[in-house]
């Protein structure tokens, strides 16, 4: 049983944004019906690599963010399709779609006229760069990421801005158009009143800075703004170090305890003794110096060496990873953060990113990876909709739906 | 209007930033959030405390992350203080909480101690790295997430450090929020409380979805590494150019076919140049020569008279500006993205809006964070019935604030 069980949600969204709110809903058991155009669906199918290296046999980045979701593929140009939609429409609970506001109100798919043919839907959209105001171009995840004040402040001082990762902008935007579309259904149940709503790249990507940007608004300093160099940190021993054999995150709080501590696990009794490092303002003064010398110290000794001593002393650190170390961690598959399930474009069981919440009565779950182009189609029109089977024909020969 | 959450009754137990900011989210959507703070010695201490600016005339983490909250200060080492909190949970809808497992076990507050004072509750506990696995009780600390997370070395160029870009406690607060409203809507229509989870890694690693799953699905060394700036799959998407004023523009236009006449129109290049009439040579044969190309054309203008040309062509293309933008932009302001207003004490002020616009229950900033205990006699007498002698007597004795 799922959580969502008896939300239908009609899903007219493409790339990721949209996508991957959907699959939230999806996973908790709710019926995410994805409208898709006859002639290639979401832009996503046609992803063919990834950083230059082919996607392979399997279209993960649609197949993921897609699954758990049937496809209806519908021609919104037509009459005849628009007419399909409303009928889904007034039989729907949530109506999402992160196409611009200008291409919705082409198909006549605005707040206004899907209130009057159901008053208690849930109307949801992903602009770019929010509900209200003249800014009308057109946005994907890095150029609005670009626009925060995120990119500018990461990386080393003269090195090119930094962009958090893949759709990593699209993926908070999906949570947070998520939770307003959930917050809404929860309003709806209790008072039957519908309603619409607005998780906007641009809003998501600001709240995704929130620590320094909150901090850069109340005091206008430049530094929150600007790159700050790993040799000079706020704090030398909350910093990352490069071992003998790769790099580590070392978590050691500004305190004396802690920095004697830290001290003796480095081997270096001359370090704790050093007048510049004593006190944490000495520490904070000198960081260029602690840095240095920390840098000096760690790179005589592995990786390996440095957690196990570490660890026994009770001090928090963690070798940085790659993704291939997240990819076998046991931590992330006794969690179901990655799970493994049946592909059948390829006929094998596949590794895929699994729940990042976790429900103990009603778990999310993964039936079925994303669905073929309108695989849903004539079911969906007869069973949920109503249509005849003559009615259908008609609309086929219409090219309202393939 | 009214509000999405007006009748959640939310005890707030946390201590990270990340977890009060998560209950801050149902606050700001009209759930009556109760923050309990312990004055008890073995109170949970944040594990990696911010500290304010040393020019900050008031507290703008506090203003973020407890807005909209009621607090109330109970010292929960004393048996009165466990009974009332007790009390409060059993009129609680839900219980949010960041604390370890063994404080909130030592009060009498596991989930099933939590659930035999209210069946129906929802439990929802943010940790480190998430209730099962060898590493559940590691400290909470995003940057030990971030570490085993995989994207801290292929964030900057090749040959520098390793990123932190600090963006997990953002993912994992409105994760266990959104946990959250799942269970409240599952109670809704069975009644049924139940447990949530998220944890600082769950939260990194759905960060990272994309290049994540690219690798879970496609493996190889080159998703695994940093890959140059220069070096980029797909030349008009996802790299980032030096203007010439030195400012830098980053392109995303995914689906080349369709951008790449107005890109070629802007860029004083031939929309049928034979090294570049199609998305098989722009991103195969010649893509770096298409690199090469765009980065000699760029650095013969400044960033302001590309963003004119984007704009006019209606690219995707943008400058990468500082946080001085969005702290003037209009659009922010006019989304309630950023709000101005007049602060006690410190005139006016810039702070940190609703990334969630609602048209019926929309978010307000109803109320600044609280003192601790600022509320404590209004939620004792209010929702627990206590009347004033008994509040003045645990007053007295230390077990409220």
């Amino acid at each position: 049983m799922g959580a969502l069980d008896g939300i239908r949600v009609i899903d007219l969204t493409v790339w990721f944004q949209g996508p991957v709110a959907a699959q939230f809903l999806a996973d908790f058991g709710a019926e995410v019906i994805k409208v898709e155009r006859p002639q290639g669906g979401d832009q996503a199918r046609g992803v063919r690599s990834i950083k230059a290296v082919p996607v392979g046999d399997w279209n993960q980045y649609f197949l993921v963010i897609n699954r758990n979701k049937k496809s209806l593929a519908v021609d919104l140009k037509k009459p005849a399709g628009r007419a399909v939609l409303d009928r889904l429409v007034e039989r729907s609970d949530v109506f999402l779609s992160n196409l611009g506001p200008e291409l919705l109100a082409s198909w006549d798919l605005g707040y206004e006229r899907l209130r009057a043919l159901n008053p208690k839907l849930v109307y949801a959209t992903n602009t770019g760069y929010g509900a209200f105001g003249q800014v009308d171009r057109p946005s994907f995840d890095m150029t609005v990421q670009a626009l925060t004040g995120l990119m500018a402040r990461l990386g080393e001082p003269g090195q090119p801005p930094i962009y958090l990762g893949m759709g990593s902008g699209d993926a908070y935007g999906g949570l947070l158009s998520a939770l307003g579309i959930l917050l809404a259904l929860y309003h709806r149940n209790r008072t039957g009143q519908g309603q619409m709503l607005d998780a906007s790249l641009y809003g998501a990507q600001l709240f995704l800075t929130a620590p320094t940007l909150q901090a850069y608004l109340a005091t206008g300093r430049r530094e929150f703004a600007q790159q700050r160099s790993r040799e000079e940190p706020e704090n030398p021993t909350w910093n990352r170090y490069r071992a003998r054999d790769g790099w580590l995150f070392l978590c050691v709080p500004n305190q004396d305890e802690a920095f004697a501590k830290l001290c003796r696990t480095l081997g270096d009794d001359a370090l704790g003794a050093d007048p510049r490092f004593a006190g944490a303002d000495g520490r904070r003064t000198h960081a260029r110096a602690l840095v240095a010398r920390l840098d000096a110290t760690v790179a005589g000794r592995s990786v390996a060496e440095w957690m196990e001593r570490w660890r026994s002393a009770g001090i928090a650190a963690s070798p940085i990873g790659t993704l291939a170390d997240a990819a076998r961690d046991p931590q992330a598959w006794e969690n179901d953060y990655l799970l493994e399930t049946h592909c059948h474009e390829v006929d094998r069981q596949v590794a895929i990113r699994g729940f990042p919440i976790g429900l103990s009565r009603t778990p999310g779950r993964v039936e079925s990876l994303g669905p073929e182009l309108g695989q849903d189609t004539e079911l969906l029109l007869a069973d949920t909709l109503g249509y005849s089977w003559e009615e259908i024909g008609e609309l086929k020969a219409q090219g309202a739906i393939p | 209007m009214g509000a999405a959450l007006a009748d959640v009754v939310v005890v707030d137990l946390t201590t990270e930033y990340w977890g009060s900011l998560g209950a801050a989210l149902l606050a700001d959507f009209g759930a009556r959030v109760i923050r309990v703070e312990d004055l008890g010695r073995g109170r949970v201490a944040p594990r990696a405390p911010r500290a304010l600016h040393p020019d900050a005339r008031y507290d703008y983490d506090a203003d973020l992350v407890q807005r909209n909250k009621q607090g109330l200060a109970l010292d929960l080492d004393d048996p009165s203080g466990r009974e009332l909190l007790h009390a409060l949970v059993a009129k609680a809808d839900l219980l949010f909480t960041d604390w370890p497992a063994d404080r909130l076990e030592a009060l009498g507050l596991d989930p099933a101690g939590a659930t035999r004072l209210r069946a129906d509750l929802v439990y929802t506990r943010g940790s480190g790295f998430g209730p099962k696995g060898p590493d559940r009780e590691l400290p909470p600390l995003d940057e030990l997430a971030a570490a085993r997370t995989g994207m801290m070395p292929i964030l900057p160029q090749p040959g520098e450090p390793p990123v932190y870009a600090g963006a997990g406690p953002l993912y994992t607060a409105a994760l266990l929020a959104l946990g959250s409203l799942v269970a409240l809507v599952h109670r809704q229509r069975t009644g049924e409380g139940q447990e949530v989870d998220a944890s600082l890694y769950s939260g990194n690693l759905y960060g990272a979805s994309l290049d994540l799953q690219a690798f879970l699905a496609m493996g190889g060394d080159r998703l695994t590494q940093p890959v140059a700036r220069t070096d980029a799959g797909n030349p008009m998407s996802g790299v980032l150019y030096p203007a010439k004023d030195g400012r830098w523009l980053c392109l995303t236009m995914p689906d080349t076919d369709r951008w790449w006449p107005g890109l070629a129109g802007v860029m004083g290049l031939a929309v049928d140049d034979p090294r570049f009439d199609s998305h098989e040579k722009r991103c195969g044969e010649y893509r770096l020569e298409l690199i090469r190309v765009l980065e000699e054309r760029f650095a013969c203008h400044d960033g302001e008279h590309w963003r004119a040309r984007f704009v006019e062509a209606r690219l995707s293309a943008d400058v990468i500006e500082d946080f001085e933008h969005p702290a003037t932009d209009p659009q922010a302001r006019r989304n309630r993205y950023v709000l101005e207003l007049e602060r006690p004490g410190a005139g006016t002020i810039r702070t940190l809006g609703f990334p969630i616009f609602m048209s019926e229950t929309p978010a307000r900033l109803d109320r600044f964070a609280p003192c601790a205990g600022q509320h404590s006699a209004e939620i004792l007498h209010g929702l627990l019935g206590l009347g004033e002698a008994r509040i003045q007597e645990l007053v007295e004795r230390g077990v409220v604030a």
